[in-house]
């Protein structure tokens, strides 16, 4: 089968899934109890006052047949209105989608710059000091949570060190958007950077032990050149799985950071919407966290396959 | 108002700069004041909340982080004074009552002009104020007493009531009845709300859903010279350590709410003001009375006298609050402040317990909310304090959306609620409080006094101030020394701001004038 072929079987398979998540999501957060109405109306919700927006929000309707209203709303591209600010959701997931794709983008690359070298120092110097240091440094760093690693970056590098980035916020503009987004992707990568350490360089130091590394190694061929021609390429294929794996958990995990960094993205829209019962909205975030997280799925695969010939599309 | 709670997000508050007269003496803790210097005209202003604004439509919208920003947009024919308790006029000049007392002629400003340049009429007075009264899901039940409105020319306004209605002047400067254009200015009411129109000190930029809303200065503001600043953005930031963090770093020039436990830390930081303003705010221990325990009057005093409100004030207020003593707060008028409110005593409290039909105490379930740290902690001091009167308190934890679903369902025992009033006129708090048919089936705990009840009525009807002063007093004691609910604490504003910002003032109701506020 063709890249093509995989990669168009593979997104018609998203159908079916997101479909099933959203039916997972619309009756779980149905059935939790908690009421929009009451939220909005506060210790003015009397029952005459509730009655009303149920009614104006459908949600007086038993669920089934709220469902199957969103299913038929879904299909023609309509996700609902929020009941908070009265916009559409899908709209509102557009709107809070580019900070959400910065900080997962950004983070990556940042967890990729900081985890290649570090693991390739380690797995050339095997056992001696960099190699325990580049071991034992990211550990400590697991341990660290993002919110507290957040903040110390953000009393670090936007109060005391000069100033030099904003204390939270979007920015505007491309060069905007990488001032202000770069503690945020650095918190990120610096959370997933030990784990991809750890993998490159137990895959670098299999790959040094292969025959095709002592070939390259008794032509005479340099370390550095051994590394990155020959080493890097083929360890670098397990860790891409690592990553993939790893961004899947970020898409969700970007809440934290989104607080802490006040970013105007889905995350924080997600708990927000969660808090405030804003069903359609809830909805609409879940579908969009499901199709983000199957096509980075899809992505690592493809990158997989393309790195390594022997992986076949079928 | 009610702000929407946060599982979370606790409490903030903070600051501002003294102005003048009563202002000066309620501002009560300032920890820099501003010199008495000739304001400056322009800038520039970021207030970070914990809240995103919902809508602006201040009809139906019950959110202070919403009804806030509305306030600057539209105003009212009268406003509450800094005191939160007396009433000024606003975009009428004065009013006249008729002898019945059913007949309200108000006398409008003039020179007022909406942002978009068109005079302020009558005809816009009685299409707003008619419009905000048709809202059966908002704010409507304010204005229920009137029954009619005329516009017998363009400056002068007649409301015929159904009845005598004491609090009328009141309810009509609440927000909700500030003042639009006529037929939303040729828009359709949604249309309108997305950007609305005003006579108030700015007018509407911009909005970034889930991000901020900037207003900007409007040219036509009918106060000559005001307002100082060029503009203002809201922005959105659910961190509070973010939020300081942005004030510090000077990214932000106001923070909403800073948290009791920082207020200490920003009194001394050089660059900022930390303020404390008297509030309306009062916290409560709901006792439903549908728990037969809890409508045995001598459980709920005995629970009342066991609440170590100073121990309270102390841990979760950090000192920057007083143990309340009535269903009122004192910034509310008719508030009495010997309503008698119990106070602890555990002596006393074991004394109720021996009257009571449980001598030998009861199991009773609390309702907290899922990381509300102040509900958490108040919850343990009131457990171990009724540990001592046999009754063991076993904790439900839920979010706050369920938290309070599950508390107007019915579905507790013990809660916690707080209320901020909306009008400088106790009978929203009183009729949704302490009257069962009042909507909230007294703040959903059931209590029901008929004496109570009927002295809320009256005091509704009584526009004599001296004999509404009585009806109010007597109401609050009853209440109070049957313990409808448990009386937990009055807690201050608290804003935090650049020492850059004068003229910044917030009242007990919880809004601000920023007209008056400028960069120094």
């Amino acid at each position: 089968m063709s890249l093509t072929g995989y990669v168009a079987r593979r997104l018609i398979q998203i159908v079916p899934i997101v479909l099933g998540v959203t039916v997972l999501v619309f009756f779980l957060i149905h059935l939790v109890p908690g009421d929009p109405a009451r939220t909005i109306l506060g210790n003015h919700a009397t029952p005459h006052k509730v009655a009303l927006l149920h009614r104006e929000w459908g949600l007086d309707k038993p669920l089934p047949v709220q469902y199957w209203r969103f299913l038929k709303r879904m299909v023609r591209g309509d996700l609902g209105s929020s009941l908070f600010y009265s916009v559409p959701a899908g709209r509102l997931v557009v709107q809070r989608l580019p900070p959400t794709l910065w900080l997962i983008g950004l983070g990556t690359l940042f967890s990729v710059l900081i985890a290649v070298p570090l693991a390739a120092l380690a797995a050339t110097k095997r056992d001696r000091l960099p190699d325990q240091i580049v071991r034992a440094v990211p550990l400590v760093g697991l341990g660290f949570p993002q919110f507290w690693l957040g903040i110390m970056l953000l009393l670090a590098f936007g109060l005391h060190l000069g100033r030099g980035f904003p204390v939270g916020g979007y920015g505007s503009g491309v060069l905007g958007h990488l001032h202000s987004m770069f503690l945020p992707a650095l918190t990120v990568a610096l959370a997933i950077a030990p784990i991809l350490v750890r993998s490159l360089r137990a895959s670098l130091l299999e790959v040094f032990e292969s025959d095709y590394v002592t070939t390259a190694r008794s032509k005479g061929l340099s370390e550095r050149r051994v590394l990155v021609r020959h080493a890097l390429r083929n360890a670098v294929i397990s860790t891409v799985s690592v990553l993939g794996v790893n961004i899947g958990f970020l898409v969700g995990g970007t809440l934290i950071v989104e607080q802490v960094f006040a970013l105007p993205g889905i995350g924080q829209l997600m708990i927000n919407s969660i808090f405030e019962r804003d069903f359609p909205v809830v909805q609409a975030v879940t579908l969009a966290f499901a199709i983000m997280v199957v096509l980075v799925y899809l992505l690592t695969d493809v990158v997989h396959a393309l790195l390594d010939p022997r992986v076949r599309f079928d | 108002m009610h702000p929407r709670r946060r599982a979370f997000a606790f409490l903030v508050t903070a600051a501002a700069v003294a102005a003048t007269g009563t202002v000066a003496a309620l501002a009560a803790q300032t920890s820099h004041s501003s010199s008495a210097v000739t304001p400056k005209r322009g800038g520039h202003i970021t207030i970070a909340r914990i809240e995103d604004s919902t809508s602006f439509d201040k009809t139906n919208v019950f959110q202070n982080e919403s009804i806030w920003i509305a306030e600057q947009i539209n105003e009212s024919l009268f406003e509450a004074g800094n005191d939160g308790k007396t009433l000024k006029p606003w975009l009428a000049t004065s009013y006249t009552k008729s002898k019945d007392g059913k007949t309200y002629t108000f006398k409008l400003r003039k020179g007022v002009k909406f942002s978009n340049g068109k005079p302020m009429t009558s005809a816009d007075v009685k299409f707003s104020i008619d419009d905000a009264r048709a809202q059966a899901k908002g704010w409507g039940y304010l204005d229920a007493a009137i029954k009619s409105i005329t516009a017998p020319n363009p400056s002068t306004v007649v409301f015929h009531l159904k009845f005598q209605w004491a609090p009328f002047v009141a309810d009509i400067a609440l927000f909700a009845n500030g003042i639009v254009p006529k037929n939303f200015a040729g828009q359709s009411r949604t249309a309108f709300y997305k950007h609305p129109i005003g006579t108030g000190p700015f007018m509407w930029d911009k909005r970034v859903v889930g991000q901020s809303v900037t207003l900007k200065r409007n040219p036509f503001y009918w106060q000559k010279g005001k307002p100082y600043l060029d503009s203002v953005t809201w922005t959105f930031v659910t961190d509070e350590n973010t939020r300081e963090l942005q004030l510090r770093g000077g990214q932000i020039q106001v923070d909403e709410f800073p948290p009791f436990n920082s207020i200490d830390k920003l009194k001394k930081t050089s660059g900022i003001t930390m303020s404390l303003f008297p509030s309306t705010r009062t916290d409560y221990l709901d006792m439903n009375e549908l728990y037969p325990p809890l409508k045995d009057m001598h459980v709920r005093r005995a629970i009342s006298y066991a609440i170590d409100r100073a121990s309270i004030v102390k841990s979760v207020l950090f000192g920057y609050g007083t143990p309340a003593n009535s269903q009122l707060p004192p910034q509310v008028p008719y508030y009495d402040k010997n309503a008698g409110g119990l106070q602890y005593d555990i002596a006393k409290a074991k004394a109720e317990m021996a009257k009571s039909k449980f001598p030998k105490g009861f199991k009773v379930q609390m309702l907290v909310g899922a990381g509300a740290q102040v509900e958490n902690t108040i919850g343990q001091i009131l457990q171990s304090a009724l540990k001592q009167l046999g009754i063991t308190v076993k904790f439900k934890t839920e979010d706050t959306s369920t938290e309070f679903n599950d508390i107007q369902s019915n579905k507790y025992q013990l809660g916690f609620s707080y209320w901020t009033m909306d009008i400088a006129d106790p009978d929203e708090l009183v009729t949704f409080a302490l009257d069962p048919k009042g909507g909230a089936f007294s703040f959903y705990t059931h209590y029901n006094n008929p004496t109570v009840t009927s002295l809320s009525h009256q005091a509704q009807r009584e526009v004599n101030p001296a004999k509404r002063a009585i009806l109010y007093s007597k109401l609050q004691r009853i209440a109070a020394s049957q313990a409808n609910l448990g009386y937990l604490y009055y807690s201050p504003y608290r804003w935090a701001y650049t020492s850059k910002l004068h003229g910044f003032l917030v009242q007990p109701l919880g809004n601000y004038h920023l007209e008056d506020a400028w960069l120094g």
